[in-house]
């Protein structure tokens, strides 16, 4: 096979357009679908890993510390998010419990900490070991992090709470959205292009030869 | 957006010069991560810096607390928090590991005191109810010394005086413990101002001995002159003397307590030391009476029955409480031929002799000079009806300067007092006087001839006299008597019953009191059953 | 490359252009090309299977069975929604009186203590989002199976919606664990998880697996195309005509 670099296909409706090369902040849409077929990266690429890095600082704080506290009649109780899949757990929902685990921290933490090792200075030039593996990796997980929806949920669970308790938002709670807008934008950020960047980096360095099949 | 869609057939165009933009951006967008650091090494540095020491302290059993969750409070601020639970290496018991707060360092020094607060039933009344809602938590005691400690044996029980309790320790020896256990109240005119904090039996088993412990500021009315009396429960006396009856508080009903005053309120004396020794007797009355000097035997024969008299009655004097009488026997007096009936009673002549002293201003005269004396003016002891609803007698010591004269030998021991007849024997007398008068009257010369007349007539108005003797002298003092006796009966039932009496106005607060709070039980449940979930989401807005 | 040459020329492309369902355009199954999912890499003249140079991603022209998986998983999810909604997601035990809740009950709750916006909130996320993903998927299938030219356009854009909206029914999911961990005052209040909250998170799970099993290209494919068949080394020999669209003669073998 084949390596065409100067095609596109459109992946939704399976369009073949000529690739080309993008201005600063284009994007290439398809005539027929409208769907997103290529974006210029720019400076995001240059953004992503200070994103990354303080991404993580702040999924670190927000599952050390409690979320929330409440306060009912002198009674008090607090949880992180670790706390509360151990509580599913030992009520015995241990299937929801792995899957909150999974969506909030498993998946999240995969992406994080695979974009954070492959944007590391060091592997500039040459591809990182496993970078295949844990690309895809990453790029599987991506659908399933949802930290964004857990910091709704949250926020609907405090407001359910404010009624009965009193309720004091524990350190976490600002760690988690912070975490949440941060998120945002590093899984915005379509890891194909990464693909491409050290395949730029290779052509340049050893010259353009496509890959035989 | 640029649709990527056209022909290539237009001629290659040149390539601009790219050049490379200084981004200041990135710099700018690394402040992120930076500012995230630098938030996660404060919490992390403030956590770090509140923290306190670590204490560890062993209990026998870790029931009610929880690693992590459980505080540790001291006046019901929290001042630290149970970080780990585990068994000692033996197995006797748990050491339970306290992370105690920066601005709670005192908290480790050496005497500090440890111990679980849950809810317990004990005798100085209920504690720890709250836990039963809010989960156990470890109390604490500051302690003041120098020297700091790391382990430390927790107590089983709270301690009944915390160290920041200012006030005064004495001690009190009593015969037996009667209701009275650790926390037992003090009563101070009825108010509480101390408690029972520890009691031991004595080494030689013959009495109790107890540490009480006195509030400030009522401490400083522990004076030299206090006396201590058990207080417990209701103090009925029924006796020669009447019916009275005492308490200090519903509550020494159920747990016993002991009650103080000075014995002269007259007169002001100096607080007591901390530490000083004082006696507990039975009962107020005990406690105020003064004291007794050295108690002299005495023996009395009395000639007539003696039924009605027991041991424990009193010796009176004229209303005073002379002694008591200690035993009764009978003798058969070879020599005379008949039964006598010795009675051993116990005097304190000190009591009558203070009186008389206080009375008469004379000189203070030996025992003995003073007991002839007081016989040659007619001091005898005589058996007395002390009380109608019983029968009982008492010996009464009184003057009656017609009494035959006897003599007193102030050496013999026991010491024997000469006695006089009761009032019965007196009316015998009496009538054989009256008889004996009577058949002196020469009948015979006043004349014959009122001899048929008057010989009925004497004879009916010789049984007139008779009757009316009889009347005069036996049976009315014995109704007046027995009317003063009912009288002071009834004015003592009416005393208790009045309606100021204490028990009254105690019974009726505490009637009171309960119905209140019955009412706003009431008003809780008949709401909490409409709204069951007003308890979770509290009072919902109309 | 003479293949483009005839490409629409006479079209002015316009940089604000709505798209046109109705465009001819050449799909890359037609033409021999497969784009790789992974990395967007184009490869003319692939075999089914085959890795893909740059990731290792296997190449496939169209997903294997996706009208089957979708399905089966759609089945799959209708049949769990029943109890998730039936049975109750948290159980609130106080001191008097234990309160079950299911997802609408708990909506009604918030409708009536006035939390208008929370009540919406809820209910959109947890039980208009997974019903529409429901239909919409049902919807999405059935045209692709009958291969319909009904409003490409709009089943695309419903397919993006789909896979946008996806993960914010797991709402509730977070909101009962959240309330689990956090409520747990012995004796007084606790709060715990209810069976209809695991088949919730079945539904959401399923939902999203079906949406991501679903080729989105089968929407416009007017014919079936078999993932699995042999391509040609060499292109196609006839440029295909933009009016031919409707029956050109395929895969050689």
């Amino acid at each position: 096979m084949q390596k065409r670099t100067d095609l596109i296909v459109c992946e939704e409706c399976d369009a073949v357009y000529q690739r080309m090369a993008l201005g600063e902040r284009e994007i290439a849409r398809c005539l027929r679908c409208g769907a997103e077929l290529e974006r210029d990266t720019g400076r995001r690429l240059q953004h992503l890993l200070p994103l990354t890095i303080g991404a993580l600082i702040l999924f670190v704080i927000a599952n050390t510390f409690p979320i929330v506290t409440i306060e009912l009649q002198g009674l008090s109780s607090q949880t992180t998010l670790i706390g509360a899949v151990v509580a599913l757990t030992r009520d015995g929902m241990s299937e929801v419990a792995l899957l909150v685990l999974a969506t909030t921290l498993l998946f999240p933490l995969i992406q994080l900490g695979v974009l954070l090792y492959l944007l590391l200075p060091g592997a500039r030039d040459r591809r990182p070991p496993g970078f295949v593996l844990l690309l895809r990796l990453m790029q599987a997980a991506r659908p399933w992090g949802m930290i964004e929806v857990f910091m709704l949920g949250v926020l609907v669970a405090l407001i359910k709470l404010s009624n009965m308790a009193e309720v004091i938002p524990g350190p976490a709670l600002w760690s988690f959205g912070g975490l949440t807008v941060l998120l945002t934008v590093v899984v915005s950020f379509n890891p194909r292009y990464l693909w491409h960047l050290w395949e730029q980096q290779q052509a340049e360095q050893y010259g353009d030869k496509g890959t035989g099949a | 957006m640029t649709p990527p869609d056209h022909s290539d057939d237009k001629p290659a165009l040149l390539q601009p010069r790219r050049a490379r933009q200084r981004n200041w951006l990135p710099s700018l967008v690394w402040l992120i991560p930076i500012v995230a650091a630098i938030v996660g090494l404060t919490l992390v540095a403030k956590i770090l810096v509140e923290r306190g020491p670590v204490v560890t302290v062993s209990f026998r059993s870790a029931e009610g607390l929880e690693a992590g969750k459980t505080k540790v409070k001291y006046k019901d601020v929290e001042i630290g928090q149970v970080q780990s639970l585990k068994l000692a290496a033996d197995r006797s018991h748990v050491l339970v590991g306290i992370q105690l707060n920066q601005d709670a360092s005192g908290f480790n020094a050496e005497d500090t005191r440890f111990w679980v607060v849950r809810p317990r039933i004990a005798a100085s009344g209920i504690s720890g109810l709250g836990t039963l809602l809010s989960g156990a938590y470890i109390g604490a005691d500051a302690g003041a010394s120098e020297e700091t400690k790391k382990n430390f044996v927790g107590l089983e029980q709270p301690p009944i005086v915390t160290r920041d309790a200012s006030g005064r320790q004495f001690v009190l020896h009593t015969d037996d413990l009667g209701s009275l256990d650790i926390g037992s109240p003090i009563f101070y005119r009825r108010i509480k101002v101390g408690q029972v904090v520890a009691y031991d039996l004595d080494s030689d088993g013959r009495g109790v001995t107890l540490r009480i412990f006195v509030n400030a500021p009522y401490d400083k009315f522990v004076t030299q002159a206090s006396r201590f009396w058990h207080a417990s429960g209701f103090d009925m006396e029924l006796n020669a003397s009447g019916f009275k009856l005492h308490t200090q508080a519903l509550s020494t009903v159920v747990l016993g307590g002991i009650a103080f005053r000075d014995r002269d309120e007259e007169q002001v004396s100096s607080p007591a030391k901390e530490g000083a020794e004082y006696a507990l007797v039975e009962d107020e009355s005990a406690a105020m009476k003064e004291p007794d000097g050295v108690p002299q035997t005495a023996l009395l024969y009395f000639d007539q029955s003696l039924r009605g008299l027991q041991p424990g009655a009193t010796v009176d004097f004229r209303g005073v409480v002379l002694g008591e009488v200690k035993s009764i026997g009978v003798q058969y007096d070879k020599a005379r031929g008949e039964f006598r009936m010795p009675v051993l009673v116990q005097i304190y002549p000190d009591r009558l002799g203070r009186r008389f002293h206080e009375e008469t201003g004379e000189q203070r005269r030996s025992n003995a000079q003073l007991l002839r004396m007081l016989v040659k003016r007619g001091m005898r002891a005589q058996l007395r009806n002390g009380n109608l609803l019983t029968g009982q007698l008492y010996v009464a010591i009184d003057f009656f300067p017609k009494a035959k004269p006897a003599q007193i030998d102030p050496d013999k021991v026991p010491l024997e007092l000469p006695t006089i007849p009761g009032s019965l024997d007196e009316l015998q007398q009496q009538l054989s006087d009256i008889a004996g008068k009577l058949s002196k009257v020469p009948f015979d010369e006043i004349g014959r001839d009122l001899q048929t007349t008057l010989k009925t007539l004497n004879k009916t108005l010789t049984t007139a006299e008779q009757t009316a003797a009889r009347i005069n002298n036996d049976i009315a003092p014995e109704m007046q008597a027995a009317m003063k006796d009912a009288r002071k009966t009834l004015n003592a039932a009416e005393r208790t019953l009045s309606d100021d009496a204490p028990l009254q106005s105690d019974i009726r607060q505490t009637m009171q009191e309960l119905g209140k709070a019955a009412a706003s039980i009431r008003i809780l449940t008949d709401y909490l059953q409409q709204h069951p979930e007003s308890l979770i989401r509290g009072k919902q807005e109309p | 490359m003479s293949l483009f040459n005839r490409q629409a020329a006479s079209h002015t492309p316009d940089i604000t252009q709505e798209p046109d369902e109705d465009l001819p355009v050449q799909d890359a199954a037609s033409l021999g090309v497969i784009g790789c999912h992974h990395c967007g890499t184009v490869w003319e003249g692939a075999q089914p299977h085959q890795a893909c140079g740059v990731c290792h991603a296997p190449l496939h022209v169209r997903r294997i069975d996706s009208l089957t998986r979708t399905w089966a998983l759609l089945i799959a999810a209708c049949i769990m929604y029943i109890p998730a909604n039936m049975m109750p997601v948290m159980v609130t035990s106080t001191l008097f009186d234990e309160q079950r809740d299911t997802i609408l009950s708990g909506v009604i709750y918030f409708w009536t203590s006035g939390e208008w916006g929370l009540a919406l909130v809820v209910f959109v996320a947890s039980f208009l989002v997974p019903l529409f993903k429901l239909v919409a998927l049902g919807i999405l299938v059935f045209s692709a199976r009958r291969r319909s030219r009904w409003r490409r356009l709009q089943r695309a854009k419903l397919y993006r919606v789909v896979e946008a909206i996806g993960r914010w029914s797991m709402l509730d999911v977070f909101v009962v664990s959240v309330l689990t961990g956090l409520v747990k005052i012995h004796g007084f209040a606790n709060i715990h998880a209810g069976i209809g909250i695991a088949a919730f998170g079945a539904v959401v799970v399923l939902t999203m697996l079906a949406s991501l099993a679903f080729d989105p290209r089968l929407i416009w494919d007017e014919r079936a195309i078999d993932p699995n068949a042999e391509v040609s080394r060499e292109p196609l020999p006839e440029p295909v005509s933009p009016n031919d669209n409707a029956n050109t003669p395929q895969e050689t073998a």
